[in-house]
């Protein structure tokens, strides 16, 4: 105290002179960040209404000194990223430690929308943001886990866990039958999936929900918009040099338990006698076997993932810099190395101003990855369908080392480590994402930008299937016939999708009389989009070797030779304008009207119009509004159209293929033949999607608390749908525009923080519920079948009206018939109905039990889904956990594949009928199976919520006075687990399910053996120099 | 920069933009041709019908119709087999005439046979403007219409009456109802006369044309067509027709019809042409057959081991001679340690299931294998739809009908004595008559025709079924015809009718 009052003395005595003409006093003090402590290097202090402009900066350890004239004044500190703070003074003296807080503010927030930014606060319509700061201390795989959980109204799902498959993402439900994927902006420029961005280059994540949002992007836009915008450099700011690095294990979380060997036998033997057939002699003394084999633990391993990312950026007055280069490298918990997904990415984004009225720049984004390709969610091929159906007594390997075959199984279920060891399926990719733009400031207000883009993606698949026998003695061939590929087979396929894009926006803004603000837009999209896929095969390779796999060194006779080629193109022509006002931050509206014209529809109905309106009220601003805690209010409401064209090109005209071959003259030739085989639709026309919005936005406590939420409603209109039409009519059914789906749901998400304290903490979460049902599947409308399951050689999903789009649908069991009076009073079911089978339930009352006795008996879309993050730091330290759930959906279990009887099965059949009152779950066993217990039902429906602990992380940041000695800005270390725990009472390996098939709303939550995620243990080192 | 020259700059691009749209939005398929530019020249025509012709080689997809599945399996000749009863359960079903409504396997043949009479009418519409040589012309509009007959037979023996599609269909003649048997077989006969007019004789075409649709093929399912009515003089005079073209004989070698070398022989009226062809894939094996994959044992035979042959069949065989078996029956199937071709021995434990005998007409060696791509599935055998001896018993029972028994016994003994292949002591020339010759032909049919998928259609023409069949479930006057597939007829909102009895 008294050095300091002695300091300021001395001060004042240096300043007196000063003081004595001006008139002025001397304020001084240190300022520093209250996130860590540090100074606040260049801070400005300003005296608040002061003509003269009097004022400071903050030096290099925080401290100022500033002339305030006499009387009381007020100081504003401000500094980029914090909130400005008043002090009001009355005299000199000496501050101490001014506290700046980081601009707390959620509404303040820079938001990206559609052709332009806006803040937070300032929006009528339903934006989500996810900013880089709440992805970069996880590390994600794949940029939609940046999506997933952390923000309401959007479904994310893995539709496998092997390294580089692709997530469903589903905005605010599914509102089509024609792929419900969003469309994905990045930098401005559409793109088809996402893998080819590395999670290190997004600043920020944009999800555009409701129909006013994304109906700038009219058509497309429909299943909503995510734009997503990469690290820019920041002009005048010095050099940043960042280093981010993770190396981590992976390995199964979760192993279902099947019957080991002893238990096979018994199983078995009981099986075959039920069916009054013999069983294979080794079962019957089934104390002879032990263990066996468990082919889980045979096929899972640990597996490694890495990734190193350096960047560096910068600006200096006239122009910025950013440039980044990412390696990652991921291999599979089934597979290892032959489901390894490599990428590599490098990006240069740039930005130039050439005079006051010409901006030029440039975003280029290239990517090189591999992706080792395992069969995966397949009832037929997948190893890990074959390791949970292989029964237990076969052995990895033989004796003499090499690979065993199963006595028991014929086809489809191999030998998965075998398998797995022969399968060569390599993806390689080279993406090119590149636009250059300009920026042309004709006036105040007035601008103009142009920007061209080119997308093109260049991929080859090159697959080589090697010779093997798995017999015992191969020229016998012992073994069965799924176990012997007797000639080895290359196949290349090459893909090129070349998109590029020209675009022009012409903007005006302008404020009149201070509280008049008024902003206009005008502009136009052409774009242009290619496909070309060419491939080719041969046989009889001398090597065996998948290195040697190469077309030319086949042996194999032309005959056996093949080719083929393909080419599609489509193209778009948009015109868009937008109109915003705003009066005194009050009132805010929005008007949108978007024109498309799609080469996918004919010259009938080609152009489709989208309009939007949407207003806002921020009730807070209003005089009257007085309610202590609430410093933000706003009531907002939308409406729009939005369209979706995915179906495909050319629907709207007949189109004669050749291909349609066959065999003539003593050498069958292949003689060509051709016909339309779909018929055309020349009327279709763009599907629309209606949604209508209303929100509200509240901050309480000066932005401690947020809460954001929303209700819509979201009509789906004339769907493209290719309506199954009478077989009679010989073709295939022309596309219409028939269906209606409705969804409607309701958001919610709140964050509290509190920065303030030495322990800095905030806690957030989100939960939306949807509700999804088809209102119209056209006259006459068949339910359209999916989810087609093998062992029961039927469908198990079906959309139909009144419906969750892709129910579950089949049977209702009621219990076991426990003796034969219970089967005699019963429907009849099937001739060999006996005790121990499953009463299925006669819903319609006609003593039958057949096909009429079906119902819905499972939604696979989750009634709610949520997710919630806490983060907490002190001194240093910061601990993070994340964790994200869904609930109210469901699976169908179709793992085990009961239409074969030598499969192994799950150890809730030790639990199975064998009398009287033993069991109401669980049927008999018999191999053949008379009563069909596993048809369709709800016995394979299961709860397929969850609660998963998606990430969690504990990082040190090394204080800076240790790092300045050696020139670092900031140095932090963590370790992290990525789905440490899931919740759930689902059975199998991994309740969370997307659509198997990629882009069909329609598979969905079936488990036919689903490559689960990896539980993983990662630590990382993050660097700034 | 001067403002109002910028503003030019920016307009003019954007106006050449507009008035360029429609031409930028107007593509057209890279691949492939627009109906409207297609059907111009000879060669046009020429790959329409060989379209109509790909349709004949329909089996799964894009939907699926084994003649066998109706023909043997749900006859007293054969069972269902497969890897056990869940296996195609829907075909348990079906031969033990628990029938389902809406089966998958008669929603397939439905689906598959109007794909056929589409593309048969595509060519018959769009054929007769194209400027070509008229001999070539109506050669290709005979193929079509008896490829059109073809799908139309299949249907109305299979289902009865069924909607006449004759022409190809506008959106809002989807729901056509059903027409009565009769106007069906009207238009069969009309087309097949027609057709048989129009098409050149066996011996007419070039080599390259092997395959193709012949005069004796239309004459021949012509035949099959009076028979079905029961109009034995037409039945008879066509038959000898066909006889007295000299364009057919009995391979005098029976075992060989079924091999590779068989295919296409002197006595094959009607073949649909398969091959080993690389590149297939399980839901399109282009041009090759499932059939083989289908029928072959399981386990190391790396077959499905389908259409399981009956006791009863076998028996069959030895009808005549308790002692002796009929020559074909080891042509007809396979018995235990028997070689399965080039595959190894037929034991129970290299096969994994009880079975005593597996079909053998349409088994495929590995050496007649494609050499790539999806060879399990690729089979290459023909089917036989229509063989001379087929023709030849055809013509014993119009003649029989018709009260000429020795030109009955004639056909049925020329049959009899190719099966004998100079064995004696076998298959004695057949003297019956009455009511004793009627069933000896029957009796022949069965075994010369057996699991070429004739049998069950035999049965129910001939009014025998409820005798042989009947133990199975089979009851007269509904399984005669099978159920119209439930989905068509929600289709169509119910303007399509169900059968009686279902």
């Amino acid at each position: 105290m008294r050095i300091s009052t002695l300091i300021t003395g001395l001060t004042l005595v240096f300043l007196l002179p000063v003081g004595l003409f001006s008139q002025t006093y001397t304020v001084t003090g240190i300022v520093l960040s209250s996130e860590d402590g540090e100074p606040v290097i260049g801070a400005t202090i300003e005296v608040k209404d002061n003509p003269d402009n009097l004022g400071t900066v903050t030096d290099f350890d925080g401290s100022f000194s500033v002339g305030v004239p006499d009387g009381d004044a007020v100081l504003l500190f401000s500094y980029v990223g914090l909130k400005t703070l008043e002090v009001e003074v009355s005299g000199p003296g000496d501050l101490g430690t001014i506290n700046m807080f980081p601009e707390s503010s959620l509404l303040e927030e820079v938001v990206v929308v559609g052709y332009g930014t806006t803040e937070r606060s300032k929006i009528s319509g339903s934006v989500s943001v996810i900013k880089a700061e709440d992805i970069s201390e996880t590390p994600i795989l794949r940029t939609e886990q940046a999506i997933q959980g952390r923000t309401s109204g959007v479904t994310v799902s893995q539709n496998s866990g092997s390294p580089g498959s692709e997530l469903t993402v589903r905005i605010r439900g599914t509102g089509t039958i024609n792929g419900g994927d969003p469309l994905y902006i990045v930098d401005g420029v559409p793109v088809s999936g996402l893998d080819f961005l590395s999670p290190n280059d997004i600043e920020s994540i944009n999800i555009l929900k409701d129909a006013a949002s994304a109906a700038i992007y009219g058509s497309r836009g429909a299943n909503g918009v995510v734009l997503i915008t990469t690290k820019k450099g920041k002009k005048n700011q010095g050099g940043i040099i960042a280093y981010e690095g993770y190396f981590g294990v992976q390995s199964p979380s979760k192993k279902m338990h099947l019957l080991n060997a002893r238990e096979y036998a018994i199983i078995q033997n009981e099986a075959y006698l039920a069916a009054g057939e013999t069983p294979p002699a080794e079962f019957m003394n089934p104390l002879a076997f032990g263990e066996g084999t468990d082919w889980q633990d045979a096929i899972f391993e640990d597996a490694p993932i890495t990734s190193h990312n350096l960047s560096i950026s910068g600006g200096s007055e006239k122009s910025t810099y950013a440039v980044s280069g990412n390696y990652f490298k991921q291999d599979g918990i089934v597979g290892g190395p032959k489901a390894r997904f490599e990428r590599y990415t490098a990006r240069l984004n740039g930005a130039n101003q050439v005079n006051d009225w010409l901006d030029i720049g440039t975003n280029i984004g290239f990517t090189h990855f591999t992706r080792n390709a395992l069969a995966e969610n397949s009832q037929y091929t997948s190893p890990l369908m074959r390791a949970l159906n292989m029964d237990p007594i076969t052995p990895v390997r033989k004796f003499d080392g090499t690979y065993a075959y199963s006595l028991y199984a014929d086809t489809d279920v191999a030998n998965p480590v075998h398998q797995i060891e022969q399968t060569n399926d390599e993806w390689t990719s080279n993406r090119v994402l590149a636009n250059v733009f300009t920026n042309i400031k004709f006036m105040e207000g007035l601008s103009f930008r142009t920007s061209y883009s080119v997308d093109a993606t260049f991929a080859n698949q090159d697959l080589f299937f090697p010779i093997f026998n798995l017999s015992v003695d191969t020229s016998l061939n012992d073994a069965p016939s799924i176990e012997i590929s007797d000639e080895n087979t290359v196949v290349l396929n090459r893909y090129s999708w070349i998109n590029w894009q020209l675009e022009n926006v012409l903007t005006y803004e302008k404020t009149f009389k201070e509280k008049h603000k008024f902003e206009a837009l005008a502009g136009n999209t052409i774009l242009e989009n290619r496909q070309h896929v060419s491939g080719g095969a041969n046989t009889g390779l001398p090597s065996n070797n998948p290195e040697d796999a190469y077309i030319s060194n086949a042996t194999g006779t032309i005959d056996s030779q093949t080719a083929s080629e393909w080419a599609t193109e489509s193209s778009l022509i948009s015109f868009f304008t937008r109109a915003n006002y705003e009066y005194d931050n009050k009132y805010l509206f929005s008007t949108t009207l978007r024109v498309d014209g799609s080469s996918r529809f004919g010259a009938n109905n080609r152009f489709g119009v989208f309009p939007s309106f949407s207003a806002g009220w921020v009730i807070s601003q209003e005089d009257f509004f007085d309610i202590a805690p609430i410093s933000f209010l706003k009531l907002r409401a939308s409406w729009g159209s939005n369209g979706n064209n995915n179906i495909g090109d050319y629907a709207f005209s007949t189109i004669v293929f050749q291909g349609q071959n066959y065999a003539f003259g003593p050498a069958e030739d292949i003689t060509n033949g051709a016909v339309a085989t779909t018929a055309a639709n020349p009327d279709i026309k763009w599907e629309t999607i209606t949604q209508t919005d209303i929100g509200l936005d509240v901050e309480l406590w000066d932005g401690k608390l947020n809460v954001t939420t929303d209700y819509y409603i979201k009509n789906t209109r004339d769907m493209l749908y290719a309506a199954p039409i009478p077989h009679t009519a010989g073709t295939a059914a022309p596309v219409q525009n028939i269906a209606t789906i409705r969804n409607n749901g309701w958001e919610f998400s709140a964050t509290y923080r509190e920065r303030a304290t030495a322990l800095k903490y905030s806690v957030g979460g989100n939960f939306s519920v949807v509700k999804n049902e088809v209102t119209n599947l056209g006259l006459g409308g068949d339910p359209v079948l999916s989810g087609f399951i093998q062992s029961a050689n039927a469908f198990a999903s079906q959309t139909d009206v009144g419906q969750p789009v892709a129910s579950f649908f089949g049977y209702v069991t009621d219990g076991i018939f426990q003796n034969q009076a219970e089967v005699e009073a019963h429907a009849f079911q099937n001739e060999g109905t006996a005790p121990g089978d499953i009463r299925f339930a006669d819903l319609n009352n006609d003593g039958v039990i057949d096909e009429l006795d079906r119902t819905y008996i499972g939604n696979p879309t989750p009634r709610f889904s949520y997710g919630a993050t806490i983060d907490l730091e002190y001194k240093g330290f910061d601990l993070g956990i994340f964790l994200q759930g869904v609930s109210g959906n469901d699976v169908y279990n179709g793992i085990v594949r009961y239409d074969f009887n030598y499969v192994n099965r799950p150890v809730s059949v030790l639990d199975r009928w064998t009398g009287e009152g033993t069991s109401d779950i669980e049927p008999r066993v018999n191999i053949k199976d008379p009563n069909q217990n596993s048809r369709i039902s709800d016995r394979f429906i299961e709860d397929g919520s969850y609660m998963r602990v998606k990430n969690v992380q504990l990082g040190y940041n090394v204080p800076k006075k240790i790092l300045e000695t050696v020139r670092i800005k900031k140095l932090r270390v963590y370790i992290a687990s990525q789905n440490l725990f899931t919740f759930t009472k689902y059975s199998g390996l991994d309740p969370e399910i997307g659509t198997i098939v990629r882009d069909n709303s329609l598979e969905l939550g079936i488990d036919r053996g689903f490559y689960p995620q990896a539980r993983t243990f990662l630590g990382g080192i993050q660097v700034t120099f | 920069m001067n403002n109002k020259k910028l503003i030019a700059l920016v307009a003019l691009p954007l106006f050449l933009m507009i008035s360029g749209c429609d031409g930028f939005l107007n593509r057209e398929p890279i691949v492939g041709e627009t109906e409207e530019n297609f059907y111009k020249t000879a060669d046009d025509a020429i790959v329409a019908v060989n379209a109509a012709y790909a349709a004949l080689q329909f089996e799964r997809n894009p939907a699926g119709h084994f003649r066998w599945f109706w023909g043997d399996i749900m006859s007293d000749d054969s069972d269902k087999g497969g890897s056990g009863d869940n296996d195609v359960f829907e075909l348990l079903l079906l031969e033990t005439f628990q029938t389902p409504l809406n089966g998958e396997l008669l929603d397939s043949e439905w689906k598959a046979s109007y794909e056929g009479i589409y593309r048969a009418n595509v060519v018959l519409e769009n054929v007769p403007p194209i400027e070509m040589d008229e001999a070539l012309k109506s050669r290709i509009l005979g193929e079509a219409r008896f490829i059109r007959s073809y799908f139309f037979y299949n249907l109305v023996t299979i289902f009865g009456g069924v909607p006449l599609a004759d022409r190809v269909l506008s959106p809002e003649e989807y729901d056509l109802p059903r027409s009565s048997a009769e106007e069906v077989w009207a238009l069969i006969e009309s087309d097949l006369v027609q057709a048989a007019q129009d098409l050149p004789m066996k011996s007419e075409y070039a080599a390259s044309d092997l395959g193709r649709i012949t005069k004796g093929a239309a004459q021949a399912l012509l035949v099959k067509a009076y028979v079905y009515q029961e109009k034995w003089q037409d039945a008879k005079s066509t038959a000898e027709a066909i006889v007295n073209s000299g364009e057919y004989f009995l391979d005098p070698d029976f075992t060989q019809i079924f091999t590779p070398a068989g295919e296409n022989g002197p006595g094959s009226i009607f073949e649909i042409q398969f091959m080993t062809e690389s590149g297939g894939t399980w839901d399109n094996p282009n041009e090759g057959s499932l059939t083989n994959v289908f029928q072959r044992a399981r386990g190391q035979f790396a077959g499905f081991g389908f259409n399981i042959p009956t006791q009863n069949l076998v028996d069959a065989f030895f009808m005549e001679d308790p002692n002796n078996e009929d020559p074909r029956l080891k042509s007809t199937l396979f018995r235990e340690g028997e070689p399965m071709g080039d595959r190894g021995i037929f034991t129970k434990d290299a096969t994994g299931f009880p079975h005593d005998y597996y079909a053998k007409k349409y088994f495929n060696s590995l050496s007649e294998e494609a050499s790539f791509g999806d060879p399990v599935n690729n089979g290459g055998s023909n089917d036989r739809v229509i063989r001379f001896a087929d023709i030849l018993l055809l013509h014993a029972e119009a003649s029989y009908h018709s009260g000429n028994e020795a030109a009955a016994r004639s056909s049925l003994n020329m049959v009899r004595e190719r099966a004998r292949a100079g064995e004696t002591g076998v298959l004695p020339d057949v003297t019956a008559s009455g009511q004793a010759l009627l069933d000896a032909i029957y009796h022949e049919r069965r075994v010369e025709l057996a699991l070429e998928g004739h049998r069950f259609f035999d049965l129910v023409r001939t009014g025998r079924a409820s005798t042989a069949l009947g133990s199975l479930g089979y009851v007269e006057g509904r399984h005669n015809l099978f159920p119209i597939p439930q989905s068509q007829i929600q289709a169509t909102n119910g303007a399509i009718t169900q059968n009686p009895g279902y």
